[in-house]
């Protein structure tokens, strides 16, 4: 019986620590898609405030490419699109994590005190 | 360059992030108040790092700012050296001494003339000093917190070895 348990809990641990694992990936995913939409951000406000005639290049490897302004503003703003709905996504994917995460915890607890009432009876 | 230092430049909301609520101290045990303790040990750090990237940003955006006031109408047909890497030089003629091309992020460069150039550095420098004080704002408020837990800590340490010598005696 206390084997039987002891096997669970080892297993309910590695699932614990394989979604800990996965929890920190998915807030550092989160992170950095913070910081691209505030640089896009940045980038939005600064195109918005050229004038209508100002040249914009875009870095391409090593050279820089002239863009059109309009074409530039477009593609800032669908980024910016794209990010949000990543960031949605993996806001969702993270809260779904901390919800399993909680739920294997209780389970670990669980199997300890069942361990450990095992333990007091025999 | 100046591009990797965009990313750094996040705004920063003083406000309390949601989920966090008012804890009574003394209601901690002593474990708690350590794990708290090492939490706000760990923020703070990550404070200081920002702080820190954040003050070269600002020391690259005053750079490039008082670079752009040593273009003037005079300058127009003057020799440069032109960094080709960090250690080679071409030498180059300036033709154009209205405009200046600024590396505005994510790739993207903007022509601006020089005033405009002078007023983005500007609203560049001031943006990240901004930033810098609210973090700096929202360190001292985390030290204080810091404090009051080492202070309770203390306090829960020494009860604990009066009752100790009680129980002794």
């Amino acid at each position: 019986m206390t084997e039987e348990i002891q096997k669970k809990l080892q297993k309910e641990f590695e699932l614990f620590n394989n979604l800990k694992k996965e929890y920190l990936k998915a807030v550092s995913q989160r992170q950095q898609l913070d910081s691209q939409m505030n640089e896009n951000k940045a980038v939005k406000e600064e195109l918005s405030l050229l004038k209508k005639d100002a040249e914009v290049y875009k870095l391409i490897g090593p050279v820089l490419v002239k863009q059109d302004l309009e074409e530039a503003r477009q593609n800032v703003a669908k980024r910016l699109e794209y990010i949000n709905k990543e960031m949605k996504r993996s806001d969702g994917h993270i809260s779904a994590l901390e919800n399993k995460q909680e739920a294997v915890h209780e389970n670990l607890n669980k199997l300890k005190s069942n361990l450990d009432n095992l333990k007091i009876t025999a | 360059m100046e591009k990797d230092y965009f990313s750094e430049m996040s705004t920063i909301s003083s406000a309390p992030a949601p989920g966090m609520h008012q804890i009574d101290l003394s209601k901690l045990n002593l474990q708690q108040l350590s794990k708290l303790k090492q939490q706000l040990d760990q923020e703070l750090n990550v404070f200081q790092d920002s702080l820190q990237t954040l003050k070269i940003a600002q020391g690259k955006f005053v750079e490039s700012g008082e670079s752009v006031e040593k273009i003037t109408p005079e300058t127009k047909g003057k020799t440069i050296l032109v960094p080709l890497t960090g250690s080679m030089y071409v030498p180059g003629t300036i033709i154009d001494t209205d405009n200046v091309i600024i590396d505005v992020g994510t790739g993207y460069y903007a022509q601006k003339d020089i005033e405009g150039a002078k007023d983005y550095f500007k609203r560049k420098v001031q943006f990240v000093t901004e930033q810098m004080e609210k973090i700096q704002m929202m360190g001292i408020e985390k030290s204080k917190v810091r404090e009051a837990i080492m202070m309770m800590m203390e306090m829960k340490v020494q009860a604990q070895a009066q009752a100790q010598k009680a129980t002794a005696s």
